[in-house]
Formats: C-alpha cells, sequence, structure tokens
C-alpha cells in the first residue's frame, strides 16, 4: 500500500469519523441526562433523512440547508414527543428495563410511519455536489464528504461550546454528576429532561439528514448506525462529547481500513466485530459502564 | 367470598394439554393445524426467553441467532441423513456453544448495553450467513423432505418441545438456580454480595434459552423444507421472540405461553388483512404495556380477577405461573 | 487528593472493631476498599493470611467475608424468607441440614421470623436493615461487614442492633463495623480506629479513644463525644 493510498484511507475515515460523531452525540446526551438508552434514535434519525429528502424533492431545498433545518425543526419534535411519552416513564438514576422498551416500541412505530408513507423501496438525495471530488495533488477526496464532515464538526464544535457557556449546560451537567444535588439546588429536572430530549433528538435528525446525502435509505436505515452509535459510546465513554469524538474517530479508522482485509459482505459485521474485541481486550471497559451501572463523576 | 384460582391452575394446564393433544383426530383444517404447530414453536421460543429476559432479568435483542443456528443445525444434519429428533438435539447444542461464545463478551455490559450488543450480535450473524455459500448464503436451505408430508407429526413435535419448555421453566423457577437469577435480576450487585456468581449464572441460563430457541427452529426447519437468513436470522424474528413474554406478561410462564398465541394469531391474521400496520400495531401495543400495565396480558388479567372477587395468588410455589416479574424502574 | 493515606490496622478475630470518623474522613471509600467495591492505588487487604484484595463480593463469601450495605438492598420483590434462603443456598454451606431450616434461623437471630411471608418492600427501614444482617449472617462468614447499620434507626432499634452484634460475636464471628453514630461505636466495640482526612489518627479501645487528645481534636466542639451522638 502506498503512501498515497494510505493517506486517502486516512482522510476518508477522518472524514467518516465526523459524520459518526454528531450520529452519537444526540445518544450521548440523552443517556448522560436522562439515563435513558434512546432505541429511537434510530428512527428519528431515519425521519431526519426523510425530512431533508421531502424538502429536496419537494421544494428543491438543498440538503444541507434541509439538514440545517432540521435541527429546529426535530428539537420541537423531540420535546413534544418527551412531553408526550417519555416523561411518563418512572424516573430512575439507572437505565431502566421501561425506558428500553418504551424507545424500542416508539422506533418501531417510528419505522412503520416511514413504511406508511415511503414505502420499503430504498431513496437517496443526488445532487451535483454528489459525484465531485476534490483532489489536491494525488490525493482525491469526496466533495461532499468535506462539507458533510465540516457540518458535523461544526455542530459538534457548538454543541460542547454549548454545554460548557449556558445555563443549560451548567444544570445538565450537574443533574449528570449528580442528579439528587442538582435537584435539591433548584434544578429543574423536568424541563432539562425535556429540552435535553428535544436537543438528542435534533442532533438525530440533523445527523440522519446528512447521511441521507450520503448512503441511500430505507425506513429501516438506522439500525445499522444505531449498532455504530452505541460501539462509539462503549468506546468512548457515555457522558462526554471528546469521548464520543474519540470513539468516532476509531470505529471509522477500523471500518475504512478494514477493506483492505475484510471482503466486502462482512463488512456490516465489523463495528460488532470490534466491539468484541474491545470488550474481551478490555474487561472494564473503556467507558467505566461496563462492570459499574452507574458511574459517579 | 373469595375463591382461589392458584390450586385450579395444574388442572387447567392439565386440561388444556389434554384438548391440545387430541385436537388433530377431531378434523381440523390443516390451516389450523398449522397455525397451532407455529403456536407451538414460538411458545418455546417465547418460554426460553422468558428465561433469560422474564427470570434472570437480561434482555435480549437477539433471539434469532439462536433460532436461526438452530433451523440451519437441524437442516444440515437432516440433509445428510440424521435422524430428526437427534438433529433437534443438534440444534440445541449448537445454540448453546454459540450462547457461550456470544455471552462470554456481552454479559460484562449491564442492562440496556447488553440489549443493544445483542442487536449488534444478531445483525453481525445474519450478515455472516448470508455470506457462506456453503449452507446456501443468502439463496437459503432446502431441508431434504422425509418421506411425504404428514403434518400431524410436526404438530406433536411442537407440542412437544412446547411442553419440554414449560416442564424447563418450571424446574428453574422452582430451583434454588431460579431463586438466585431473580436475585440476579433484581439486583445484581447484591446478589453477588450473598455469593452468587452473577456472570456464571447469566451464562448457564443463557445457554438454556438458546438451547430451547435452537430446538424451536429446528423443529421449525424440518417442517418449513427451506430456511434462508431473512427469515430466520431476521432482527424481526428477535423482535417476535421479545415481544410473545412481554406481551403476555413478563416472567412468567401463563404469560410467555399467552403471549405466544396471541402474538401468533395476530401475526397470521394481520399479516393477511393489514400488513402494513403490525409494526405499529406492536409498537403502540408495547407502549401500553410499559406505561399502563407492566405486567402485560396476566396484569390485565389479574386485575380483572380482583374486580372479580376472585384472589388470583397461588398456594404454594407456583409463583412462576402467575409470577412477580415487573418492568419497575429499579429493575435492570 | 487522596481518599486514603496509609490508612493499616489488624481486626483481632472474635472481635468486635469499629471504624469512626467525621463525614469526608473516608470511612465509606476503606469499607469499598475491603468490600472489593473499589480498587485501592496500594495496599492490601489480607484475611487469615490469604490476600483478598482484588476479589469480588462473590469470590469474598467463599472466604467466610459476608457484608451488609449502608443504603439497604434487599431483593424487593422476593420475601423475607427468600431473601435470606439464595443467602443459604449461595454462602458457604455449613454441611448442615435443610435449607429452609438455616434461613429461619437465621431469621430469628434478627426476630424478622414471623415476617418471613412478606414481601421485602413491605418492611420497615429498620426491618430492612435486621434483614440485610440476617442475609450476610446466612453466608455463614467468619467475619461480617457492617457498613453504617445504624443509620436512620430508632434509639430502641439501635439497641437492639448492638444487643445482635454482641450475640454474633459470641457465636465466632469478626464484625469489622464502620459507622458514624460515636455512642453506637463506643458502647459495643472491643477496639476502634479513628480516621480523619482519610488517615488515621488513632487506634485503640473506647476507653483509649475517648481520651485521646488528637481525636478530642478531631471532633472539638461537634460534641460527638460522650452521650450524645450525631446521627
Amino acid at each position: 500500500m502506498t503512501a498515497v493510498d494510505f493517506l486517502n484511507l486516512l482522510i476518508a475515515a477522518v472524514l467518516l469519523a465526523g459524520i459518526y460523531a454528531v450520529m452519537s452525540v444526540g445518544m450521548t446526551v440523552i443517556y448522560g441526562v436522562m439515563k435513558i438508552v434512546n432505541l429511537a434514535h434510530a428512527g428519528f434519525m431515519m425521519l431526519g433523512a426523510y425530512f431533508a429528502y421531502e424538502l429536496f424533492e419537494r421544494f428543491h431545498v438543498d440538503p444541507l440547508i434541509g439538514a440545517t433545518l432540521a435541527l429546529p425543526a426535530f428539537f420541537l419534535f423531540g420535546m413534544a414527543v418527551h412531553w408526550l411519552l417519555i416523561r411518563r416513564l418512572p424516573k430512575s438514576d439507572q437505565p431502566t428495563l421501561s425506558s428500553l422498551l418504551l424507545m424500542f416500541a416508539f422506533w418501531l412505530v417510528l419505522q412503520n410511519v416511514g413504511y406508511l408513507f415511503w414505502g420499503n423501496m430504498d431513496r437517496s438525495i443526488f445532487t451535483p455536489r454528489t459525484l465531485k471530488v476534490l483532489t489536491l495533488g494525488p490525493i482525491s477526496i469526496s466533495l461532499l464528504r468535506l462539507i458533510v464532515f465540516f457540518a458535523a464538526v461544526l455542530c459538534v464544535c457548538a454543541l460542547q461550546l454549548a454545554l460548557s457557556r449556558s445555563w443549560y449546560g451548567r444544570a445538565m451537567r450537574a443533574l449528570i454528576q449528580n442528579p439528587y444535588a442538582a435537584q435539591i439546588t433548584g434544578v429543574d429536572d423536568e424541563r432539562i429532561a425535556r429540552i435535553t430530549f428535544g436537543l438528542g433528538t435534533a442532533f438525530a435528525g440533523f445527523a440522519g439528514a446528512l447521511l441521507a446525502m450520503l448512503y441511500s435509505f430505507s425506513p429501516d436505515f438506522g439500525r445499522p448506525f444505531l449498532i455504530r452509535a452505541f460501539v462509539i459510546i462503549v468506546l468512548g465513554g457515555l457522558e462526554s462529547v471528546s469521548g464520543v469524538a474519540f470513539g468516532a474517530l476509531v470505529l471509522a479508522l477500523v471500518e475504512t481500513f478494514s477493506i483492505l482485509y475484510v471482503p466486502a459482505g462482512y463488512q456490516p459485521a465489523i463495528s460488532f466485530g470490534l466491539l468484541v474485541v474491545v470488550l474481551l481486550v478490555f474487561p472494564r471497559g473503556i467507558g467505566g459502564l461496563l462492570e459499574r451501572k452507574w458511574r459517579p463523576a | 367470598m373469595k375463591r382461589f384460582v392458584g390450586n385450579f391452575q395444574p388442572l387447567f394446564a392439565a386440561g388444556i394439554l389434554l384438548v391440545v393433544l387430541l385436537l388433530p383426530l377431531l378434523g381440523l383444517t390443516p390451516n389450523v393445524i398449522r397455525i397451532l404447530f407455529i403456536t407451538f414453536v414460538w411458545i418455546t421460543a417465547s418460554l426460553a426467553w422468558n428465561l433469560l429476559g422474564g427470570v434472570a432479568g437480561q434482555v435480549s435483542f437477539g433471539f434469532a441467532v439462536f433460532y436461526g443456528l438452530g433451523a440451519y443445525a437441524a437442516a444440515l444434519m437432516i440433509n445428510a441423513g440424521v435422524n430428526p429428533a437427534l438433529s433437534f438435539v443438534g440444534s440445541a447444542a449448537v445454540a448453546a456453544l454459540a450462547s457461550f461464545l456470544i455471552g462470554i463478551p456481552t454479559f460484562r455490559l449491564r442492562g440496556p448495553y447488553f440489549a443493544i450488543a445483542t442487536i449488534g450480535v444478531s445483525e453481525a450473524v445474519r450478515v455472516v450467513m448470508n455470506n457462506i455459500s456453503a449452507v446456501g448464503g443468502a439463496g437459503g436451505l432446502r431441508v431434504t423432505e422425509r418421506g411425504i408430508f404428514r403434518q400431524t407429526e410436526h404438530y406433536y413435535a411442537g407440542l412437544a418441545i412446547a411442553v419440554l419448555a414449560v416442564c424447563v421453566s418450571l424446574l428453574v423457577e422452582r430451583s434454588k438456580f431460579g431463586l438466585a437469577l431473580r436475585a440476579i435480576r433484581q439486583d445484581e450487585d447484591a446478589a453477588a454480595d450473598v455469593g452468587i456468581n452473577p456472570f456464571r449464572c447469566k451464562l448457564w441460563i443463557h445457554a438454556i434459552a438458546a438451547a430451547l430457541t435452537g430446538v424451536a427452529g429446528g423443529v421449525f426447519a424440518d417442517y418449513a423444507a427451506y430456511i434462508h437468513p431473512q427469515g430466520v436470522f431476521a432482527f424481526s424474528t428477535s423482535v417476535t421472540i421479545l415481544l410473545m413474554p412481554v406481551i403476555g406478561g413478563i416472567g412468567t410462564i401463563w404469560g410467555a405461553v399467552l403471549g405466544a398465541a396471541v402474538v401468533t394469531i395476530v401475526e397470521e391474521q394481520l399479516v393477511a388483512v393489514f400488513p402494513q400496520v403490525h409494526l405499529l400495531l406492536y409498537g403502540l401495543l408495547l407502549m401500553l404495556i410499559v406505561l399502563l400495565e407492566p405486567d402485560g396480558l396476566v396484569g390485565l388479567l389479574r386485575r380483572i380477577l380482583r374486580r372479580m372477587h376472585v384472589d388470583p395468588s397461588s398456594r404454594g410455589p407456583d409463583k412462576a405461573l402467575w409470577g412477580r416479574g415487573r418492568l419497575e424502574g429499579r429493575e435492570l | 487528593m487522596a481518599a486514603l493515606k496509609d490508612v493499616s490496622f489488624s481486626v483481632p478475630e472474635r472481635h468486635i472493631f469499629g471504624i469512626i470518623g467525621p463525614n469526608g474522613a473516608g470511612k465509606s471509600t476503606l469499607f469499598a476498599v475491603i468490600s472489593g467495591a473499589i480498587r485501592a492505588s496500594q495496599g492490601r487487604v489480607r484475611f487469615r493470611g490469604s490476600d483478598v484484595t482484588r476479589l469480588r463480593s462473590d469470590a469474598l463469601v467463599h472466604f467466610g467475608i459476608a457484608r451488609t450495605h449502608q443504603i439497604v438492598r434487599p431483593f424487593r420483590a422476593m420475601t423475607v424468607l427468600e431473601n435470606v434462603l439464595v443467602a443459604v443456598h449461595y454462602g458457604r454451606q455449613s454441611a448442615k441440614a435443610d435449607a429452609k431450616a438455616q434461613a429461619i434461623s437465621a431469621l430469628e437471630r434478627v426476630q424478622l421470623a414471623p415476617k418471613a411471608r412478606m414481601l421485602a418492600s413491605a418492611l420497615s427501614l429498620g426491618e430492612q436493615k435486621r434483614l440485610e444482617v440476617a442475609r450476610a449472617l446466612a453466608t455463614n462468614p467468619d467475619l461480617l461487614l457492617l457498613d453504617e447499620v445504624c443509620g436512620g434507626l430508632s434509639g430502641a432499634e439501635t439497641r437492639a442492633m448492638l444487643a445482635l452484634f454482641e450475640q454474633i460475636r459470641a457465636s465466632g464471628t469478626t464484625i469489622l463495623y464502620v459507622e458514624h453514630d460515636m455512642k453506637a461505636v463506643m458502647s459495643v466495640c472491643d477496639r476502634i480506629a479513628v480516621l480523619d482526612f482519610g488517615r488515621k489518627l488513632a487506634e485503640g479501645t473506647p476507653a483509649e479513644i475517648q481520651n485521646d487528645p488528637a481525636v478530642i481534636d478531631a471532633y472539638l466542639g461537634s460534641g460527638m463525644l460522650g452521650t450524645n451522638s450525631i446521627a
């Protein structure tokens, strides 16, 4: 393998990591504050993809703009879902079976909604940008992937900034670190939870819209990405944005470079293989969530 | 005046068994026999899942792996001329072995993380099986017909494994192993504090559950004569297996059986009439259960019986039948 | 900053050994290290000559070390009897006959036998604490680790609990008792170690501790010595 090939693959991996990061950050935020493992994340991503698709097909809205519009749209949607459903769950400082099954059930519902509206044919978003390739000397980069990468990184950085500066971010971190103390000091946990769920959903929708530019999709679209998001979380820890970035990078690197060694048919199983290796080699888990249910800050 | 339902449960169960044993002799249509057969297969898988998910509290979204492996193992053995009954034993063995390979890394994870990991396993196995041309790859595998198709033979095979699953479930629930599993479900760390090795217990119940599910897959393969990864290893298969005990009443034997019956009938009738909405229905049903009646149909029945001033509690150690499995906030 | 530094002591067999200290002294950390919940960066925990530092709870039980929890953790959906029964089944078997009989006798020691068929969740806090002790005893331990068992108990309940500890010691089991309630510790322990800011301040009999100037200094003005207790 030449240096140029290596560089090409490396760049491809980094670009992929960006999108993986923005995809996982939504799940992380919801888990950190509410201790809910959001299986419906896959469903929201799928809806985000179709959201961008519809805007593109009907109103000729550039999918990047569509993705940006997805943020507020899905933020409101997420808050509505929280108000309707999530807040009725029994509260706990640990992940519960009820929350797991509820989110799973909601995912089923979302999938079916997808099938009802759009059928089970694969769709894709095809713009003139889709095929453009940037060439810097011997290196070629897909323009689309580059744009998506920057959009993703921008978003994640904005999130990190918002978390560290805003009152919401402070309240959120307080709730993550010590829910009881936070409540005593007057943090309105239900309001924060609603905003958090909205935020997580917004990111899911945004990520889905971005992914729609890169891949074809159907209502079942979210599942392989859900698994990847999970692997990233296990790798990087469930409670920090930088952890997600790290996990995303590792997974993207492994997936990209595995093309050299693993037959194409087995590609989808890579992420799980990585998970197994990590679990075997780091039995106590990198994220610290494996042996202990709940990690105090 | 309260009447104790509990005392009548063994009689009730025996009655059902008798009826079911004699049904084929009553001249029912082949379609009904077919539906009953499918129900028996699903009852087996449902009870199996309940052992791991209901009793031990480890929710797995990946039981299609064992179902599929059992199906393929039986198919390959039958094609090679092995006696079907022996092939089913092979199914159980293969599934149990797989459960160890899967459990050893994944049981390091708790609760929902374990659940998501099982989704990954399921998908990974499906992808792998799709690619192995030696067992047919994506095209699937034909199972050699053994003489003419005798429906009643399959019917009784299905019934036999369903009864086996019930017996295994009863045995587990009444044993000290069952007690340990319930302790693990409620509080894994406290269970370790009294000397239970949660990891080892989880592996063993996983193996038992996997073996039963594998046998179900094997019996199905023998009947279906053609299996493919998109069917037996499908995520929707895992979902169905999980939904049955949860809808029926997680943690209870009646719940698993009832849930399997309900789901099978819904699947069979619904697929015909409303193919578009069955995910929606399951989703809504599951949401209702989680939010309103975590004990599923069995829980609903209990409430109704209480309204009628009949005490549903059982005398003696029959907790397995009505059970106390709950989707409580603390129990993951 | 270390939660614990250079804390060293030996617990003689058939003693009740108390560990006390103000809040934040490191008592809970010490307990967690001994019971295997937390890994210490340095140091060893030895039990009758064997190194048990890295062992998990279930392995410790088979060595003969059982523990209770500061925040009670009964198996709520199981009956009182079942809670103890599972401990009998999976603890250290003492080669006696009937598991159920052993469970009942453990319950009798804590006066919970009449409530055997109740669900654990239906018990009061004091009863649940007694259930924890019964459950730990049912594993047939040689060393019982108690974690702030008297928190939230009434005066009468506390006295009953302390009497129980003396019975347990009399039957041959050693007790390591981490506690916040100074009065309880002074009245029942044979030896006491005092922690402050992660270090061992003093060790000795209750009388020695009460007169130790360093200890008095640490607790000065908090009214914790003598007959007043804060808990």
